[in-house]
C-alpha cells in the first residue's frame, strides 16, 4: 500500500466513523485453498474487499445498482471470477466449474468483514505420474492481494514435490506426483483411439474374407452379411470376436465358416 | 494485580494440588459470583460449535462474542475471572494476556477513546460444567486475543489460540512493552543462525497478506514448506523449539510440558519458513510473516498492512491440526 492510498482509506474509514487500524483498507484479499485428489482439482476461494475498495467491487457486483445483490447478479459474479481464473495441468488447460458460493451481507462487506465464498472445480485425467498444476488469478488485479496454498492431500496416492508462487501470489505453481496408475502423457489418449479403430478395421476386413470364402453349407452367414448393414456387420463381428477369444473351439469353427449370424428374430 | 496470582498459583503448587484441581476450583470460585442469569449467560454446552468458533482477531463490534465482557463485571466477579484465566496459564502466558488487553486499552486512548477499543471488551466464557474428570472449555478473548483452552482430565489443550497486538509496541509505567516481543526476536535469531543454503529453502519468496489458516479456518492442513528441521543442526532445532515455547508455554506449566514434549518428538518433521525482510530495528519487531508446520503444529505470525506500520500490528495463529479444541481426548 503506498502512502496516499493508506492515507486516502483511512479517510475514508474516518468519514464512516470507523478506525482504520482494524480493517483491511485498499486491497482486495483473494485467498485460495487448492486440493488435488486423483480425478480432480477444487480450489476454495474466500474474497474479502477492503473498505475502501469496497465500491469498486460492489459495483461490479450489483450490476444494476439497485443497492442489493440478487441471486442473478450473484451467479454473475462468481461465473466472472471463474472466467478469471486459469487452470491448466501439464500444460493442458482445464475448463473450471463453479461448485457452490456463498454471499455475504453487504454491510459486512461495507465495513470490510465480508467474504465471498466461492468452490471451483476442474476434472483431472486419472493417469498417474509427475505433474504440474498451474492455477493462476487475474480478478481485480489492481487491487487484488493474492494468497494461494495447497492443503495437504488427502489421497494416498498424491504426494506434494513443489510448490512456487510469483510475489503477488497470482501465479502457483504445483508439482506432485500420482502413484498407482500408468503415467499419462499429453495426446495419449488420441494415440489409443486410433489403433482401436485400426484394429477393429482389420478384424472387420478379415471377417467379410472369411465368410465369401467359406464353403456353400456355411453361406447363410455370408449371405446375411450381404443383407446386413454395417452397424450390424460391426456388432456382429464384435459378439463373436468375444465369443472366439473365450473358446478355442469356437475360434475354429469361425474359420471353417460354420457360424451363423442371428436373424432378426432372435433364432438361429 | 499481577504478584498476587503468580503468589497464590505458586501457594498452590506448594500444597500439591494438580492444575485441574486448581483450574475447576477457580472455575466453580467465578461462577459463585455470578446470578443465575449471569451464569445463563457465561455457560454453553460443551459441544455447542457455534460458540466454540465464536473467535476472531476483530474487535467485539465487528465480530460479536458471547459470555460476559468485563464491561459488565464488578469488580469482585472480575477479579474472579482474571483469577481464572491466570490459574489456567503459565505466569508468562497470563503477562502476555494482560499486555495484548493493556496493547488495547492504548489503542483506545489513541484514538479518542474510541468504543471499539479497551479493556473492557474482553469475553469470558465457560462451554461444558467445570470438572476434574469430564471436558470442558474456557474461552477468553476479544480485540487481537482469542485464549480456548480445553481441560480433560489432567490434559489442558490450547488450540485454537490467536494472539496478536496493535500496538505491538508501547510504554507503560515508563518501561517499553512487547507483547508478542519474544515471537519476533526468536524468529528473527532463528533465520540469522542459518547458512546461506538453508536461508534458500527457509525464504518463500512472496507477499504474504493475511495468516492462512484464521479464524473461520478450523479444520484444514496446509502443505508445508520452508526448510525442514531435519536439515537443520541440533543447536538451530533447539532454537526452533525455544520458538514454538512462546506459544506452546501460554497454558500453564504442567500442560505446556506435556506439549513441549509432543513437539519435540515431532520436531525432524516440522518446518520453518519466512516471508519478507530479513532484517530488524534494533527493539522493534519483525515486518516478515514465519509458520512453523509440524504434525501436530501450526504456527503463523503474520504483521498487518493495516493503518500503517506492520510491525506494530501484528496477529498469530496457534494450532495442533490433530488436535484442536481438544478433540483427540474429547472425541467432539
Amino acid at each position: 500500500m503506498t502512502m496516499n492510498a493508506a492515507a486516502g482509506a483511512a479517510v475514508v474509514l474516518l468519514l464512516m466513523g470507523i478506525p482504520a487500524s482494524a480493517h483491511r483498507l485498499d486491497e482486495y484479499l483473494q485467498a485460495a485453498l487448492i486440493s488435488v485428489d486423483s480425478g480432480r482439482v477444487e480450489a476454495q476461494i474466500r474474497l474479502i474487499p477492503g473498505v475502501a475498495v469496497f465500491p469498486a467491487v460492489m459495483a461490479g457486483i450489483d450490476t444494476d445498482g439497485d443497492g442489493a445483490i440478487s441471486e442473478g447478479e450473484q451467479s454473475a459474479y462468481a461465473e466472472r471470477v471463474v472466467r478469471d481464473l486459469s487452470l491448466t495441468i501439464d500444460g493442458i488447460r482445464l475448463r473450471p466449474r463453479l461448485v457452490s458460493m456463498m454471499f455475504p451481507g453487504i454491510e459486512d462487506m461495507r465495513t470490510g468483514l465480508g467474504e465471498i465464498q466461492l468452490t471451483v472445480t476442474a476434472d483431472l485425467p486419472r493417469n498417474g505420474g509427475p505433474r504440474r498444476l498451474v492455477f493462476e488469478n487475474r480478478h481485480q488485479s489492481r487491487i487484488g492481494a493474492y494468497l494461494v496454498n495447497c492443503l495437504a492431500p488427502s489421497d494416498s496416492n498424491i504426494a506434494i514435490t513443489a510448490q512456487k508462487r510469483n510475489y503477488s501470489q497470482s501465479f502457483y505453481e504445483l508439482d506432485y506426483v500420482q502413484a498407482g496408475a500408468a503415467v499419462w502423457r499429453p495426446g495419449a489418449e488420441a494415440w489409443f483411439v486410433f489403433a482401436a479403430v485400426l484394429l477393429f478395421s482389420r478384424l472387420i476386413l478379415l471377417w467379410r474374407k472369411r465368410v465369401q470364402s467359406a464353403p456353400p453349407h456355411g453361406r447363410n452367414a455370408r449371405s446375411a452379411c450381404a443383407t446386413a448393414t454395417p452397424k450390424e456387420s460391426a456388432l456382429f463381428v464384435a459378439v463373436e470376436l468375444q465369443r472366439c477369444i473365450r473358446t478355442p473351439l469356437c475360434r475354429m469353427r469361425f474359420q471353417r465358416g460354420t457360424i451363423r449370424k442371428p436373424n432378426r428374430s432372435g433364432a438361429n | 494485580m499481577r504478584v498476587p496470582f503468580v503468589i497464590l498459583l505458586s501457594a498452590a503448587a506448594a500444597l500439591g494440588q494438580t492444575a485441574t484441581v486448581r483450574i475447576v476450583g477457580s472455575a466453580n470460585k467465578f461462577l459463585s459470583t455470578l446470578d443465575q442469569t449471569e451464569r445463563q449467560r457465561v455457560l454453553f454446552a460443551f459441544d455447542d460449535q457455534a460458540q466454540r468458533k465464536r473467535w476472531s482477531n476483530l474487535p467485539v463490534q465487528m465480530a460479536p462474542r458471547a459470555g460476559l465482557s468485563m464491561k459488565e463485571l464488578n469488580e469482585v466477579q472480575r477479579s474472579a475471572a482474571m483469577a481464572l484465566v491466570a490459574a489456567t496459564l503459565s505466569p508468562r502466558g497470563f503477562e502476555k494476556v494482560q499486555q495484548i488487553m493493556d496493547g488495547d486499552e492504548v489503542n483506545k486512548v489513541e484514538s479518542r477513546n474510541n468504543p471499539m477499543f479497551g479493556k473492557d471488551l474482553y469475553f469470558i466464557s465457560i462451554l461444558g460444567t467445570p470438572s476434574e474428570k469430564d471436558p470442558w472449555m474456557l474461552q477468553f478473548g476479544g480485540h487481537h486475543l482469542a485464549i480456548n483452552v480445553t481441560i480433560a482430565g489432567e490434559h489442558g489443550v490450547l488450540t485454537p489460540t490467536l494472539t496478536g497486538a496493535q500496538p505491538a509496541l508501547f510504554t507503560q509505567n515508563g518501561k517499553t512493552v512487547r507483547p508478542l516481543g519474544g515471537e519476533s526476536d526468536k524468529a528473527i535469531a532463528l533465520l540469522n543462525a542459518l547458512d546461506e543454503n538453508q536461508r534458500k529453502q527457509a525464504i518463500i519468496g512472496s507477499r504474504m497478506a493475511d495468516l492462512v489458516l484464521g479464524p473461520g479456518q478450523d479444520g484444514k492442513t496446509i502443505q508445508p514448506e520452508g526448510l525442514k528441521a531435519s536439515a537443520m543442526t541440533e543447536k538451530q532445532r533447539a532454537m526452533l523449539v525455544d520458538l514454538m515455547s512462546e506459544w506452546s508455554g501460554i497454558v500453564h506449566e504442567s500442560a505446556a510440558a506435556a506439549r513441549l514434549a509432543e513437539l519435540k518428538a515431532g520436531i525432524n518433521e516440522t518446518w520453518f519458513a519466512w516471508s519478507g525482510p530479513t532484517t530488524v530495528a534494533p527493539g522493534r519487531n519483525i515486518t516478515a510473516y514465519y509458520r512453523i508446520q509440524g504434525p501436530n503444529v501450526v504456527i503463523e505470525y503474520a504483521p498487518q498492512q493495516l493503518g500503517g506500520d506492520p510491525s506494530l500490528h501484528v496477529h498469530t495463529m496457534y494450532r495442533d491440526p490433530t488436535n484442536d479444541y481438544g478433540r483427540k481426548y474429547t472425541g467432539k
